[in-house]
């Protein structure tokens, strides 16, 4: 089993290709080659697409800058790697669609989860919300490198859970021996990506197993099931994990911000769903 | 990197090129082919090789575009770079200057083999004499800096000298220790960087004088505007290199010069820009000298700040 289980480890972390959305990589291409545009705008854009984010994370986190594990949010990557880098990730990522292929509604699920830890953390006046919104846009890609890496044992995951009503990560420890939750872990490592960002990437599931940053994880986790209840994309669950008053009150919100949050999640997440592309 | 683990890439369809340097290679490192430009690219910039040998029959994207994307960069320019030409060298190539094409040799085919061990040989050991360059950033060092501003005053061309340092470098350093210190620097690098090719394309040039100085020059017009944008990309990131408490109060508690604990607030930048306008300035030493005067009255504020002398003519 330890010894399936290293093999696995390492042909996920073998994932030298991450597919990405073809409309998005042609908009930023654009916007490189229009003068106007700042590196916010771009940032935006990037920002819906999780694997455009994960890569440009990675990239600038690598120790080739000099300055691993620092950088949290697209908009400070994109000023540091510069227009032209970022140019040479995207015409060097692979464009095939995996993601909808193969694990329909997952982008859409995370794009929706992203969005509403923004607003939770602006809600709760948290500083620098961007950080939130990437922890809550990447919280799902082990699910994605599992698919594009072991794609007989994702067939067997979701086989599994049709079958035998478990969650999805049940599902994934049972044929895996492991679940997303490792997988993002061993990625977040991998990538050198910042602790916060790890934190939430690695406990949005047991958030108070997380010894420090557990903010970042109880937001996602919190914004994750806010996704779900309001079905927004598809995560490849059909159950509900539950969520307690606890997991509320300890990030600090109340039923009335609660309501607050939700009136702008229902506001926000009809212009964040047309930018889908079909 | 300078083991046996160093890895060599290949970037070209031709098989015979790839057993040519393969024999040679093998006890330096490994060698490793790309068939295509776009694949490869994604690996230069993640894991920088020891050598690029570049093939001009690639076919996914244009070999030209591909030598600008890996010279244009501070942490990548240094990788030697060799061009694989036929004998019949490409139009595009030949009304180039040397220069504007931004390679360190070239191999015709048919390779010749011991040729292609000399070349090869020959072109680390120029890349390792890149001497001037700064060991951290790789950016250009002093010799370079002051050929090139002597060269522009020779030349009476108009142009801005910007001169730029950290506030409160020293005491981060002293806190944080040596590493932490560098990781700031190329941060910084980075930023001056990308704002002056932004700004100013092929006119603009950074160099670093060592420590957390550093020197950029660009046309007249685009300084003011390439010192707010330094100053404003500067003051969003620095805050994420300090620790967690540090960032939340906005200061730390450090040694002064005089061994005493203080307070000293996070880091920020400070420009000092000389125009030199209808050749007023005629000495490397006169231009250097007005815009580190020029930063050190910058320097005075604790905030991020830049001063701009736009005399022209006494």
């Amino acid at each position: 089993m330890e010894d399936l289980r290293t093999k696995r480890k390492g042909k996920i972390l073998a994932v030298k290709d991450l597919p990405t959305l073809p409309p998005v990589l042609d908009e930023i291409t654009k916007m490189i080659e229009d003068e106007h545009c700042t590196p916010k705008q771009i940032a935006e854009v990037i920002a819906k697409d999780q694997v455009l984010s994960a890569k440009v994370l990675k990239m600038v986190n690598s120790p080739v800058y000099g300055f691993p594990r620092r950088i949290t949010t697209i908009q400070h990557a994109i000023v540091l790697l510069g227009f032209n880098v970022i140019r040479g990730i995207i015409i060097s990522t692979s464009v095939f669609d995996v993601m909808s292929q193969a694990m329909v509604g997952l982008w859409e699920h995370s794009l929706g989860c992203a969005t509403i830890s923004k607003i939770i953390a602006e809600e709760l006046g948290l500083k620098d919300p961007e950080e939130f919104a990437v922890a809550g846009l990447l919280h799902d890609i082990g699910k994605v490198v599992i698919a594009i890496q072991l794609p007989e044992e994702k067939e067997e995951i979701q086989k599994l859970v049709a079958k035998e009503d478990i969650t999805y990560l049940e599902a994934e420890k049972k044929v895996l021996g492991f679940g997303h939750d490792r997988v993002n872990s061993w990625l977040a490592d991998h990538w050198n990506l910042p602790l916060p960002t790890k934190v939430a990437l690695t406990y949005h599931h047991n958030p108070e197993s997380a010894e420090f940053y557990e903010k970042f994880a109880k937001i996602v986790h919190v914004a994750d099931f806010i996704t779900k209840v309001l079905e927004i994309g598809n995560s490849g669950d059909e159950l509900l994990n539950t969520l307690s008053k606890k997991d509320f009150v300890d990030i600090g919100l109340s039923f009335k911000k609660l309501a607050k949050i939700m009136d702008r999640v229902l506001e926000d997440i009809i212009e964040v769903l047309t930018f889908i592309p079909k | 990197m300078q083991n046996n683990t160093q890895e060599f890439f290949l970037i070209s369809p031709d098989e015979t090129i790839y057993l040519i340097f393969d024999k040679f290679l093998k006890q330096k490192g490994s060698l490793v082919q790309f068939n295509e430009g776009k694949p490869a690219i994604d690996r230069i910039l993640q894991t920088p090789p020891a050598m690029i040998i570049l093939d001009i029959k690639i076919e996914d994207i244009s070999y030209l575009e591909m030598i600008k994307l890996i010279k244009g960069e501070n942490v990548y320019l240094q990788i030697p770079l060799i061009l694989c030409l036929d004998k019949e060298i490409p139009k595009e190539i030949e009304n180039m200057s040397v220069f504007d094409l931004d390679i360190d040799d070239f191999i015709l085919r048919p390779i010749n083999p011991k040729e292609a061990k000399i070349r090869l040989e020959l072109t680390a050991c120029k890349a390792s004499k890149f001497l001037d360059a700064n060991p951290l950033t790789k950016l250009p060092g002093n010799t370079t800096i002051i050929q090139k501003i002597q060269k522009l005053l020779d030349a009476k061309r108009d142009f801005a000298l910007g001169y730029v340092d950290l506030d409160f470098f020293k005491s981060y350093n002293d806190k944080y220790g040596f590493s932490r210190g560098d990781e700031v620097l190329m941060m910084t690098a980075r930023i001056i960087v990308n704002t002056v090719k932004e700004e100013c394309g092929a006119e603009g040039f950074v160099g670093h004088v060592g420590g957390d100085d550093y020197v950029f020059i660009v046309p007249v017009n685009k300084a003011e505007d390439v010192c707010k944008k330094i100053i404003k990309n500067f003051d969003a990131i620095i805050p994420y290199f300090y620790d967690p408490t540090d960032k939340e109060r906005g200061y730390i508690i450090s040694k002064n010069r005089q061994g005493k604990i203080e307070k000293f607030p996070l880091m920020a930048i400070s420009i000092g820009v000389v125009f030199n306008i209808n050749g007023r300035l005629k000495h490397y030493g006169e231009a250097s000298q007005i815009a580190v005067n020029l930063k050190k009255i910058a320097k005075k504020s604790q905030k991020s700040t830049y001063i701009i002398d736009r005399r022209r003519n006494e």
